[in-house]
Formats: C-alpha cells, sequence, structure tokens
C-alpha cells in the first residue's frame, strides 16, 4: 500500500523497471492450476465478445445496404434494375416543344402562313399516329396542304434518330412531344406512346424524307 | 510480441486493413462516379460550376465557412433537413464530384448551404452579400470583404451595397464588395443540387409491401 | 549518479534530460497557446463580432488554428517526449541518436508555427484535424521521422527479449503515424480523390490519428505508470495483448462514424458503427487492467486515474453516439466538439500530466519546487475539464433537439445554447490558468538551482511480486 506521506513533487516508485518487466513477464508465462475451476474472467469476456460480435453482425445485415456503392439510404429495398423516373410527357413534350419546335410552328400552334403549317387544329396532328409519327421521326419535305392551305416553302426536319438527324430525340422524347401537341390549343386527340413510336421507327427502318403524297397513302 | 519484425509487420497489416477496406474500398466504389446524362433534359448532371463560381468555392474554403455550415442535405426521415427547406432529397455522391475540395462540414451552427442557390424565397446578389457584410445572428460580420471608398464625384457602383441605419456609411461614401465576396457569392449562388438520381429517389414504403406479399 | 540496473535515476535519464526538456517545454508552450486560442474561439461564438474585422483570426480560422496547435503542438511533443522516456526507460539502456530529437523537435515545431502563420493568411486546407497548410506537411513528416527514430530503435535494441504493453502502445504510436500521416497527405492533398472520398479519406485520417496515435501514446504512459507507482502488477495482463490489437484492428474501420446520413454509400458509417461497438471490448479490458488506478494517493495516479476514466466513458459514449438514431440528433452539434474534448483533453491531456508529474523529476534530476502549484494544477485541470466536457455536452443536445424541430429559427437555438457555451468558455479559461500553473512550475523547476538531487530522495524501488492477481 502506499505511504502516508505522499510527496506530489517527487512520486516514489513502487517498483523497479527491471522487477516490472520481469514480473510482468511471469504474468503471461504463469500457468496456473491451482483449481479446477475455470476462472470466471475469461469466460465472461469471452461471452461479451461474442456478443459484441453478434450485434455487429446483426446490425450489418440489417443496415448495411448490401455494402452496394448506390444505397444512400438504409431503409433502401432493392428495386427493378434500370428503373428510370417516370417523367410526365406533357412536362417532357412541353419542354420538348419549346426547346425546338417552337420557332417555328409558333408558341401558340399557328406557326408561318405559306410557310409553318399550324398545328392548332391541324387534320394532320389529330389524325392517326401512323402519319404523324413518321412526319416527327423521318421529316417531310415537299408540298402539304394543312387545313385548306398549302404550305411547302420550308422542309420538317428530321427529328428522330435517323441519319442526317441534327436532333437524334429518342421515341420517349417523340412520343412526349406529339402528345403534348395532340392536346394543346384546342386540339383533341389522344396521347402517343413510346412504344408506337419505336413500332413506326423500326419498321420504316432508317429512310429520308416523307413527302405528303406517300404519308397519304398511310391510313 | 518476441518477434521484432511480426509485430510490425502486423502493425502495419492492422493500418492496411482499415485503409484498403474503408478508403480503397469506397474508392472503387464512388472513384470513377460519372456525370449522369438525361435523356430528356438532354444535358448531364451535375453541372460544373461557372468561372466565378468556382473561384468563390476557394474564397469558402480559406475563411473556413465549413466550420459552422454543412453542405450535406440528410434524407427527409432522417432530421428536419427537408422541413427547414434545404432539399428535397438526401445528398448523394454523384453531388460533389466537380468539387476541388469538398466542404461537407460537420457542425450545424448555420443553416446547411447545400441548396442555398435555390432557397424560397430565393436569395439575390444584394442579399448575400448584405449579410456576408453585416452578419447575422451568430454569423459574424466580414467586413473586410468589402471596401469602402468615396464616391468623389463620380456615379455610384452598380455594385455598392443598399445599407440602411447604423450600417450605412458616411454620405458620399459606398461599401463595394471586393473581387473575393463577389466570387463567394456567385459560388453561394451557384449551389443547388435539383437533379434527383437513381440513387436519390425517395423509398416508397408501398414497394415494401409488394415485396412482402411475394416473399 | 548511480548505473547501476537497480536505481530510479540512472545514465539512461540523464543522457535524455536535455532533448526531452526541450520537447516538454516546446509542448507546454503550445499547451498555452492552444488553450488561448481555444478561449478566443469560444468567445467568438458567444460574441460574433470578436476578431471579426481582422481576417487571419475569423471564427473559422481560429477554429483551424486552435485545433492544430492542440494536436500538433501540444499532443505531438507531449506524446513524444512520454514515450521516447518510457521506451528508453524500459528499454533498459539509454536511447540513441538523440542528436537527431533535438533537430526534429526545432523542425516539427517550426513547421507548425509556420503552418499556423500559413492558416491565418487563408492557406489552411479546411479538412478536420489536417488544417495544416500543403506545404509544411512534407516537413512534419520527416521531422516525425527523426524524433521517431530513437524510440523505435530502444525497442529493437532492448536489452529484454520479452516486452511489455507500455512500450507495444508506444512503438504502435510512433510506427503507424507517418504511414496514416503521409497516406492522407497523398489522397487529401497532393493527388486528391474524387468527391465524397475526400470526406472518407479525411475521417479515417481523422479516427485514426485518434486510436492508433494519440490513444496508444496516452496507454502507453498508463500502462506504465500504474504498476510503476502501485507496485503491483496489473490484474488480468494476459488479456492487454487483445486489447491492444483489438484497438489498432478495429479502430481504424471507425473512419465513417461522421458520415451517418451523409452522402456515402451506407455500408461507410455503418461499418464505423459497428466497430465503434466493437470497440467497447477494448475499453472493458483497458479498465480491468488499469483499475489499481482508481483509490492511490498518489497524484500522478490521481491524474492518470481521470484520464481513464475519461477514456473509457468516452469510448462508451462513441458506441453509443455513433448509432444512426442517437447520431440524428447529436451529430452536428456541439456535442462531437465535446467528444474530441472528451479524448483530447480529458483522456490524452489528464494521463500525460500524471506522466509529466511523474516523469521530470527523473529526467531533470531534481523534484518538483512547489506542492501547491500542483494541487492547484490539479483542481484547475479537473474541475476544467469536467465543465468542459459536460457543459459542451449539454449544449450538443440542446441544439441536436432544437435543431430537429423545423419550426425553430437558428437565432433561438444560439440564445437557447448560450448559457452552457458560457459555462464552457469558463471552463476553457480555468483550464488555461491551470496549464499556465503547470508551465510557470516546470519553468521553476528547470531554472532552478536544486539544493538537494532527485537521486538522494528517492527510495531504492522494491521489486515487483510476480504474482497473479
Amino acid at each position: 500500500m502506499s505511504d502516508e506521506s505522499l510527496d506530489p513533487r517527487l512520486e516514489q516508485p513502487g517498483a523497479s523497471d527491471e522487477s516490472l518487466l520481469a514480473a510482468h513477464e511471469h504474468a503471461l508465462a504463469a500457468k496456473p492450476a491451482t483449481d479446477a475451476h475455470y476462472k470466471m474472467l475469461p469466460l465472461v469476456l469471452l461471452f461479451v465478445f461474442s456478443g459484441l460480435i453478434f450485434f455487429a453482425g446483426t446490425y450489418l445485415n440489417r443496415y448495411s445496404g448490401r455494402y452496394h456503392a448506390d444505397i444512400f439510404n438504409e431503409n433502401a429495398r432493392p428495386t427493378a434494375p434500370g428503373a428510370a423516373a417516370k417523367i410526365d410527357p406533357l412536362v417532357l413534350g412541353k419542354k420538348s416543344y419549346e426547346q425546338v419546335c417552337q420557332t417555328c410552328h409558333m408558341p401558340t400552334g399557328i406557326g408561318v402562313e405559306g410557310v409553318y403549317p399550324p398545328l392548332a387544329g391541324s387534320e394532320w396532328v389529330q389524325g392517326t399516329p401512323e402519319r404523324v409519327i413518321r412526319i416527327v421521326v423521318f421529316g417531310l419535305k415537299g408540298k402539304v396542304s394543312v387545313e385548306g392551305k398549302e404550305f411547302g416553302a420550308a422542309a420538317m426536319p428530321v427529328i428522330g434518330k435517323v441519319t442526317g438527324s441534327g436532333y437524334n430525340w429518342s421515341d420517349d422524347r417523340i412520343a412526349a412531344v406529339l402528345t403534348y401537341v395532340r392536346q394543346e390549343w384546342g386540339n383533341k386527340a389522344g396521347a402517343i406512346t413510346p412504344e408506337q413510336v419505336t413500332a413506326i421507327h423500326t419498321k420504316e427502318g432508317d429512310r429520308k424524307e416523307w413527302s405528303a403524297d406517300e404519308l397519304e397513302k398511310i391510313h | 510480441m518476441k518477434n521484432g519484425l511480426v509485430f510490425f509487420f502486423g502493425l502495419f497489416a492492422a493500418l492496411l486493413l482499415s485503409w484498403a477496406g474503408i478508403v480503397f474500398g469506397s474508392h472503387r466504389q464512388l472513384g470513377h462516379l460519372a456525370p449522369l446524362f438525361d435523356e430528356n433534359e438532354n444535358k448531364a448532371f451535375p453541372e460544373r460550376l461557372p468561372g466565378v463560381a468556382a473561384q468563390g468555392q476557394l474564397v469558402y474554403d480559406d475563411l473556413g465557412c465549413a466550420v459552422c455550415h454543412t453542405q450535406q442535405v440528410r434524407r427527409p426521415d432522417f432530421g428536419s433537413d427537408k422541413a427547414r427547406g434545404w432539399g428535397d432529397r438526401q445528398s448523394v455522391a454523384r453531388d460533389y464530384i466537380y468539387e476541388t475540395r469538398v466542404q461537407l462540414g460537420d457542425s450545424r451552427l448555420g443553416p446547411d448551404l447545400a441548396n442555398v442557390g435555390a432557397r424560397k424565397p430565393a436569395y439575390d446578389a444584394d442579399d448575400l452579400a448584405k449579410l456576408l457584410y453585416a452578419g447575422s445572428g451568430a454569423m459574424p460580420a466580414y467586413k473586410f470583404l468589402f471596401e469602402r471608398h468615396s464616391i468623389a464625384g463620380r456615379q455610384p457602383s452598380d455594385y455598392a451595397l443598399n445599407l440602411h441605419g447604423t450600417l450605412a456609411p458616411p454620405a458620399g461614401e459606398e461599401i463595394v464588395p471586393t473581387p473575393r465576396a463577389h466570387a463567394l457569392v456567385a459560388y453561394l449562388l451557384s449551389l443547388n443540387h435539383p437533379y434527383e438520381y437513381p440513387e436519390a429517389r425517395p423509398v416508397e414504403p408501398a414497394a415494401e409491401k409488394k415485396e412482402g406479399e411475394k416473399k | 549518479m548511480s548505473t547501476a540496473p537497480q536505481a530510479e535515476v540512472s545514465e539512461i535519464d540523464a543522457s535524455a534530460r536535455w532533448p526531452l526538456s526541450l520537447l516538454l517545454a516546446s509542448a507546454l508552450l503550445w499547451l498555452l497557446v492552444s488553450g488561448a486560442l481555444a478561449l478566443a474561439n469560444l468567445a467568438q461564438t458567444l460574441s460574433p463580432g470578436l476578431l471579426a474585422e481582422c481576417a487571419a483570426l475569423s471564427y473559422g480560422r481560429m477554429h483551424a488554428l486552435q485545433e492544430s496547435a492542440l494536436v500538433y503542438g501540444w499532443i505531438a511533443n507531449a506524446g513524444f517526449a512520454v514515450a521516447l522516456w518510457i521506451l528508453g526507460r524500459l528499454g533498459g539502456s539509454p536511447l540513441r541518436s538523440l542528436n537527431w530529437v533535438v533537430v526534429g523537435t526545432l523542425f516539427w515545431n517550426f513547421a507548425v508555427t509556420l503552418g499556423l502563420i500559413g492558416i491565418m493568411f487563408g492557406q489552411g486546407t479546411s479538412i478536420p484535424f489536417l488544417h495544416l497548410p500543403r506545404y509544411v506537411q512534407p516537413l512534419l513528416l520527416v521531422a516525425f521521422a527523426a524524433i521517431a527514430t530513437p524510440g523505435v530503435l530502444a525497442w529493437i535494441g532492448r536489452s529484454r527479449p520479452t516486452t511489455f504493453a507500455a512500450q507495444w502502445y508506444a512503438v504502435a504510436a510512433l510506427f503507424l503515424f507517418p504511414w496514416l500521416f503521409s497516406a492522407a497527405q497523398v489522397m487529401l492533398l497532393w493527388a486528391p480523390v474524387r468527391g465524397v472520398l475526400q470526406a472518407v479519406a479525411a475521417g479515417w485520417f481523422a479516427q485514426g490519428a485518434w486510436t492508433l496515435w494519440i490513444a496508444p501514446l496516452s496507454l502507453a504512459a498508463a500502462y506504465y505508470l500504474v504498476p510503476k507507482i502501485t507496485g503491483r502488477v496489473i490484474p488480468s495482463y494476459d488479456f492487454s495483448a487483445l486489447s491492444f490489437w483489438t484497438l489498432l484492428v478495429v479502430g481504424g474501420w471507425t473512419g465513417g462514424r461522421h458520415l451517418v446520413g451523409g452522402p456515402v454509400p451506407v455500408w461507410v458509417p455503418s461499418m464505423a458503427i459497428v466497430s465503434c461497438v466493437l470497440l467497447t471490448f477494448h475499453y472493458i479490458v483497458t479498465a480491468l487492467n488499469l483499475r489499481g488506478a482508481f483509490g492511490q494517493c498518489s497524484t500522478a495516479l490521481k491524474f492518470v486515474a481521470f484520464g481513464l476514466a475519461a477514456y473509457v466513458i468516452g469510448g462508451f459514449t462513441d458506441a453509443i453516439t455513433a448509432t444512426r438514431s442517437i447520431a440524428q440528433v447529436t451529430q452536428f452539434t456541439w456535442f462531437s466538439q465535446a467528444q474530441t474534448q472528451l479524448a483530447l483533453t480529458g483522456a490524452f491531456s489528464m494521463i500525460v500530466f500524471g506522466a509529466i508529474y511523474f516523469l521530470v523529476p527523473r529526467l531533470a534530476n531534481r523534484p518538483w519546487p512547489s506542492t501547491p502549484l500542483i494541487r492547484a494544477h490539479y483542481a484547475a485541470a479537473v474541475l476544467g475539464t469536467l465543465g468542459l466536457v459536460l457543459s459542451l455536452a449539454v449544449a450538443g443536445i440542446v441544439e441536436g433537439r432544437e435543431l430537429g424541430d423545423a419550426a425553430i429559427p437558428f437565432a433561438d437555438i444560439a440564445a437557447h445554447t448560450r448559457v452552457w457555451l458560457e459555462i464552457a468558455a469558463a471552463s476553457q479559461a480555468l483550464l488555461l490558468v491551470g496549464n499556465a500553473v503547470l508551465a510557470f512550475h516546470f519553468a521553476r523547476l528547470l531554472a532552478a538551482r536544486p539544493v538537494v538531487t532527485a537521486t538522494s530522495l528517492f527510495r531504492p524501488p522494491p521489486t515487483m511480486e510476480a504474482s497473479v492477481s
């Protein structure tokens, strides 16, 4: 036990360094077999350690997000691979129209007399999907009659993913813009799905612009 | 511990193990993270900072703003981040790939700044400049980011701060932001991560139920 | 001066006197500087106008200054001194290459000073625990190598083949830090990793600096002082090796613990949480081993006992607050600062103060001049540490709960935490006063012309009984 008169200005050693090292060396080496009982401490520590490992395993099982690089929320459940965000076609369509189409067809869809056909009230737009999809995907060249008036000064450019296109829009985007146009400015035609666009695109393959006569043969 | 060489090897292995696991492991996963090209928007996200804003990030860095402000939004059901208008979705790794010095921060003595450019009502350059000049509550005033000089017969500067009361300079003088203040404000206004990456999408509880039924 | 192996003061201490005294003197100076800077920083929190006009001392830079001065100034120098002294004593022969220690110390402190000036001029890196500017960090690495080499040589050239826990911890700290530090420098400063990986690497470094460098230095001192002063073998000593390796192997994995809910894949914080919990095994065994420190009359052991209590409590607090439900509240608050202070000021500093009171009379061969100064320092250190840690913890909890309620504006949060921060500032001031007392006392010891040398005052050290308790 420590001395009564402990002077904090000079801490007395309780042991020499040599004996400290020797005693601890001996403590590690000694194997007391004094009685046949297990010593409690190693057992207790073993249980504690096992308990901690059990907690660790359970926690990681639940909260590790399968060590996936994409999982930032530990409550996430596995989603189908490639599940893309659903975009509202009217939102995308309107944005696409404003980016590209409205320069010619005007924000109000009335076009420019003699040059660009109107879309508002157009029979081509509200008609069968077969025609209007082909116009947008592959482009239109030559004279065309819309709402009784003739247009032909400018060609409709190639918008879809076709050779020579300056736009290369995906089928999803074309379907969206057509859906938008077909219900805007008083137009009352149904939506167009990306599958419809893809079907026609695949069927027609890679071809140059349509003419109005060719389109009128399609129904 | 007898064998010296084995001991040192063991020490090194212990360090290497944690480095390999955490740092190298996450580097394998995130080191080549690329921007996501969105067909619908026709551009890639995240977008790079414009030049002045990139300089502003250096100002943010050297003033140590990260000591009081974080730049990481937690998901809506983990704290009040969304309720305070700091962001609609959790910040993900892709948001930071173009940052030269990521300033995640670890203390919120002030609000989170990850989407400060998109606050409602929106801050404009004037508001932020005034905030930096005057401070607010616990935020100190950064007057050294501004210059005070006399107008002296020319037109007042377009960038002069519109100050009233005790903060206003004496008549005939104006307070103008230094280039550092301009850059910092441009940086703050550029902080906005609206794009919803697939990995940042909120978890749908309905999907969970379906899983349970399937099982 | 006796060179007999059983004498308490020998050639080992004599040869190391001036190099280690230089380290200790630098350490104490940095302790005062970092304490003053920390006090100023807390004062700036309470009064934002303080020093706000001065770009060099604005809040963000002041925070970087005080942290760097604390870690690279006080902790590094004091840790070196204690580790070298213990390795020399237990190695059984005088330390070699001590001139390198002197050169290293001068360069280390020069680099830290240059670094602090650099931070004031905005060249800090803004990485937690790695704030010093890029250009001083390689110099620090080289200086570290110069200082650490005698310690590692003392281990390799030791007179006894088997070793003691204090030596393992000291060598581990001296050997691992350069690898940790250089890896962090490369990943964060020279060839920076991309995006959030910087945060992951910075977290790995910060946690590594604690578990692989600072904590082993504290434990080296504790493991030496407790059996040395009490004269009894460490109980359950056979588990100390397990505890040692647990700290080293598991400790490095706690790097992601401040990234809970952050922009990293969830496995990173999950691994960190699990590691913090597994690490409690190390704290349990350390407490088991070193319980002899408690209830002793020796002042040095009183310091060590307080430090140990802080260490073990800190370990359990880390494990509890790392879990997601608690981290959600305490994460970005003063509570993390409280945990850092508990570790650095509570655990490391108190244990090292005990070591300093023990080793300086042996090193300088003179007793401390004054008992009241020692008692004053003890009282100030205990009260200051308790006040600081507890007030920051409460401030953190209050702040965390109010942050979680979106309706409470930041001005209100600041008002509610203000009183706790005032108590923290007062505690910081008290700590500074206590540390000033220690520094003054040390200076007095070195300057005074002693009437009696310590050698004659030491009683011959008894032989430790090799019983297994």
